[in-house]
């Protein structure tokens, strides 16, 4: 039964599951009595090294694979019931498509498996493949993708029923980083909007830019779990992401920290890789030149952005958001814009007082302070609120 | 429904992915127009289109039956092992309703490739006389015992009949103790049902032998009726013929004077060869009008031996070449249902390889089934036991495809295929053993791990 209450949107009690040789003696015990508790609108990362569990875990939640003892609830009941798994989104960690059936018809094909109307799988198809960037190959067989194209259909075959639970397994493998930072936005914005997300990877920083919590699994069992802030922060360090600095803003920082008795670095932040490609990538595509791979189109955030309302058909709103709603610049935010972002967005007059100066030009080589805790003076934490009630006292004064 | 009707899509656009069945259609697109310019048969124009049907509709049916084979054990085994099931299973689909697309969607497949080559085999086996110079004897012999459909009644030798008189006669013979020494009981037994079992059916010279057929129901009383059967003899003729003299009618009229007889009896003299099959007409008149009819054969001495005739059979039209065309295209298509259940019931379970191993095993196992089980009747006690406890229920579940169940033969030979016999083959072949198969697939299915153990 489908419990609506069940207080965990994923749930297992005990699972394990043993793999037995050919005459049924145990013989990996590839998932040890694994209690996971992943809760409504949560994004949970499952971490761990080859072989430790992750895809088993996922199978059995799935009903893919039968436990061999314990339980595996989605959504307070069995995957195999139609009214779970009909709220259920799926991703493996590689793209099983019938190679012969074209984007289209393969995403027909799953609509059509969902029991959607004809109505409904023609726009939320055609949503699909906008949003995955893949409108132009439609109506090539898959079979002639390249396999990050593929992983774009499986993205969209596990988005078709609007899940209330996506299960992603490596959900970026095998994509550029545009698909990569898309698929990472997508995640947020899936989350936003109230869905329960099980995250499997590999690559840790895609988790750690996702993910609300964490669980690291190895030889099959929990290790570490938590919120990835509290597992990850430095607790010692502070961070302060400025731009426009002048350098005897920069000194006075300095002097203010130095006084404190506490360590101080100033760097320029580097622009990531990442950043970097996706403006190059995005300056081609504005240009229009010619391609056969996928065109991303950035619509994955801003159609959901658009709709802040929950309705029961997300995606046949969202089919309405057209390419003019969306802001171009979308896909090519930066960190060290959002950082800017997120100064303009504060009081900007603390920024004033402090450096003297205006904030004129937003540059990707804005200075950053780092300031290191000197531990034979005094405690981290004290410095970082005298430095902080130093900033935000003289915001107040003025 | 929506669901198991997108499985069986997907299937119909898998199985014609596979390269086998663009062979397949090419094959038979190619050989059937061919095999009908080519084929003369015995030459005469009714020999032509026997042979050209014949091989037709035995090399569509066998295509078509191996294509089965194959598309339905490869659909799910290759679901499974390129992990595509991964993506269905997890979906609120039933895992029945997957079965029940896949044989859908097969079925589906193999009886539209079905329907496009019988319409082809029709169309050129009723075109062929209008290209073949033939005259109008032999137009006439054709649309007579070929583009027809005729009932087929015999009346066969009653072997209680036999065996109670072998019985008697043994029981006499060991009362007078006269049971002869070194024979075994059932060896005497087995001469004695010999004997009369020739008494029943040969015929001495200047002797006759009476069939007698009721139940008769003409589709036209003023057409024609036709007699059929083969000849053995004692010994042979320097020519190898027999002569024969036949009386056909209502003979139980002969109990009253000529001119109150309602119907005819026509007496018919013909010369035969020996060991072929052999028929003749007689207006449908002969018929009583409660159905009855009776064939008398008289052995004249120009003969000089004994005449066994056998086979001997009474052939009335009861219907057109169209639908007894169509009815065989339905057995065919019995066949094609029990080997999709066959298929995709073994691929819940077996690998690829093996699974087609099986079903192409069990197909021939099904061509020879009467040879099967005629070999294994003979058996001792003990043996008969195992035998009935293990090997007959597998035979039980073998398909029929020779014998009374190949479809061929009638349409060779004319020869109506009955809607009660069709409802058999369809009952036992497809809502019996296809049915218990697919269940049995159904279960598996359900109780399967459907992903690949990786840790």
């Amino acid at each position: 039964m489908v419990s609506e209450n069940s207080q965990f949107a994923i749930e297992t009690i005990s699972l394990t599951k043993v793999f037995p040789d050919w005459w049924g003696r145990a013989k990996v015990v590839a998932v040890d009595n694994l209690d996971l508790q992943i809760k409504h609108n949560e994004v949970y990362g499952l971490l761990g090294p080859n072989g430790s569990g992750k895809t088993t875990t996922i199978k059995i939640l799935l009903s893919l694979l039968h436990a061999t003892k314990g339980h595996a609830y989605v959504l307070g009941a069995s995957s195999r019931e139609a009214k779970v798994s009909s709220r259920v989104g799926y991703l493996p960690e590689e793209s099983y498509l019938y190679k012969y059936l074209t984007a289209r018809e393969t995403l027909d094909f799953y609509g059509r498996i969902f029991g959607l109307s004809s109505k409904v799988r023609k726009t939320r198809i055609d949503t699909l493949l906008e949003m995955v960037g893949l409108t132009a190959m439609a109506n090539r067989a898959v079979g002639t993708y390249s396999k990050g194209m593929a992983r774009r259909i499986g993205l969209a075959q596990a988005l078709i029923n609007d899940p209330d639970v996506l299960v992603l397994d490596e959900p970026t493998s095998g994509m550029d980083p545009i698909g990569t930072r898309q698929m990472k936005d997508l995640i947020l914005e899936l989350a936003e909007r109230g869905k329960t997300i099980l995250l499997c990877s590999h690559l840790l920083a895609d988790v750690e830019d996702v993910c609300d919590r964490i669980g690291i699994l190895y030889g099959g069992r929990m290790q570490m779990e938590g919120p990835v802030d509290s597992l990850l922060k430095k607790t010692e360090d502070t961070q302060i992401l400025a731009s426009g600095l002048s350098d005897s803003a920069l000194e006075k920082i300095k002097a203010i920290i130095e006084s404190e008795k506490a360590d101080c670095s100033i760097t320029s932040p580097m622009d990531k890789l990442e950043d970097f490609f996706i403006r190059t990538v995005s300056e081609a595509q504005r240009r229009k030149e010619p391609t056969s791979g996928a065109v991303n189109t950035g619509k994955i955030s801003g159609f959901l952005k658009e709709d802040e309302v929950r309705s029961d058909d997300v995606l046949e709103n969202l089919v309405n958001a057209s390419v003019e709603d969306v802001p171009s610049s979308e896909v090519e935010t930066t960190e060290a814009d959002a950082a800017t972002e997120v100064l303009k967005g504060a009081d900007t007059s603390v920024l004033d007082e402090l450096t003297k100066s205006a904030v004129e030009n937003v540059a990707v080589d804005s200075p950053c302070v780092k300031v290191d805790a000197n531990e034979e003076a005094v405690s981290t934490s004290e410095i970082k609120e005298d430095v902080l009630n130093k900033l935000i006292g003289e915001s107040k004064d003025e | 429904m929506s669901r198991i009707w997108a499985v069986a899509r997907n299937t119909i656009a898998q199985g014609f992915r596979m390269k086998l069945a663009v062979i397949v259609v090419l094959l038979l697109a190619i050989l059937l127009p061919l095999m009908g310019v080519v084929m003369i048969g015995d030459g005469t124009l009714k020999g032509k289109l026997q042979t050209f049907v014949s091989y037709g509709l035995s090399l569509t049916s066998l295509l078509l039956c191996m294509l089965t084979i194959a598309v339905s054990t490869y659909t799910l085994t290759s679901d499974i092992k390129r992990c595509q099931i991964y993506l269905v299973v997890t979906k609120p689909v039933r895992r029945f309703e997957i079965i029940c697309g896949k044989l859908l969607g097969v079925v589906l497949l193999i009886t539209s490739l079905l329907v496009v080559f019988s319409v082809i085999i029709y169309s050129l086996t009723v075109s062929i006389p209008k290209f073949a110079k033939a005259d109008a004897m032999e137009l006439r012999q054709v649309n007579e015992e070929f583009f027809t459909s005729r009932e087929i009644m015999t009346d066969p030798v009653d072997r209680d009949r036999i065996r109670e008189l072998a019985i008697k006669e043994f029981r006499e013979l060991e009362e007078d103790r006269q049971l002869p020494d070194g024979l075994s009981n059932s060896r005497i037994m087995s001469e004695l049902e010999a004997k009369y079992r020739g008494m029943a059916t040969n015929v001495p010279i200047g002797a006759s032998k009476r069939w007698t057929f009721e139940n008769v129901k003409l589709l036209d009383p003023e057409g024609i009726i036709f007699v059929q059967y083969k000849f053995a003899v004692a010994v042979p003729r320097a020519d190898e013929k027999v002569y024969a003299l036949w009386d056909v009618g209502d003979d139980r009229q002969y109990k009253v004077d000529r001119s109150q007889w309602k119907t005819e009896i026509y007496r018919i003299p013909n010369i035969n060869a020996i060991r072929t099959v052999q028929e003749f007409q007689v207006p449908a008149k002969a018929v009583s009008e409660d159905g009855f009819i009776s064939v008398v054969f008289h052995n004249p001495v120009e003969n000089q031996t004994t005449v066994i005739p056998q086979e001997v059979s009474l052939l009335y039209r009861s219907g057109t070449f169209t639908t007894n065309f169509i009815r065989a295209v339905l057995v065919i298509l019995a066949r094609i249902i029990f080997l999709a259940a066959l298929g995709v019931s073994f691929s819940t379970w077996l690998s690829f390889p093996v699974a087609i191993l099986i079903c192409v095993v069990v197909f021939f196992a099904g061509t020879v089934n009467g040879f099967i089980v005629d070999s294994l009747s003979g058996l001792s006690i003990v043996a008969e036991v195992f035998y009935s406890l293990t090997i007959r229920p597998i035979l039980w579940f073998l398909p029929q495809f020779d014998g009374e169940f190949s479809p061929t033969q009638y349409i060779v030979s004319g020869e109506s295929i009955g809607w009660l016999f069709l409802t058999r083959i369809f009952a036992v072949m497809v809502f019996l053993k296809a049915t218990l198969l697919i269940l049995f697939g159904m279960f598996i299915f359900h109780k399967k791990e459907v992903a690949k153990i990786t840790v």
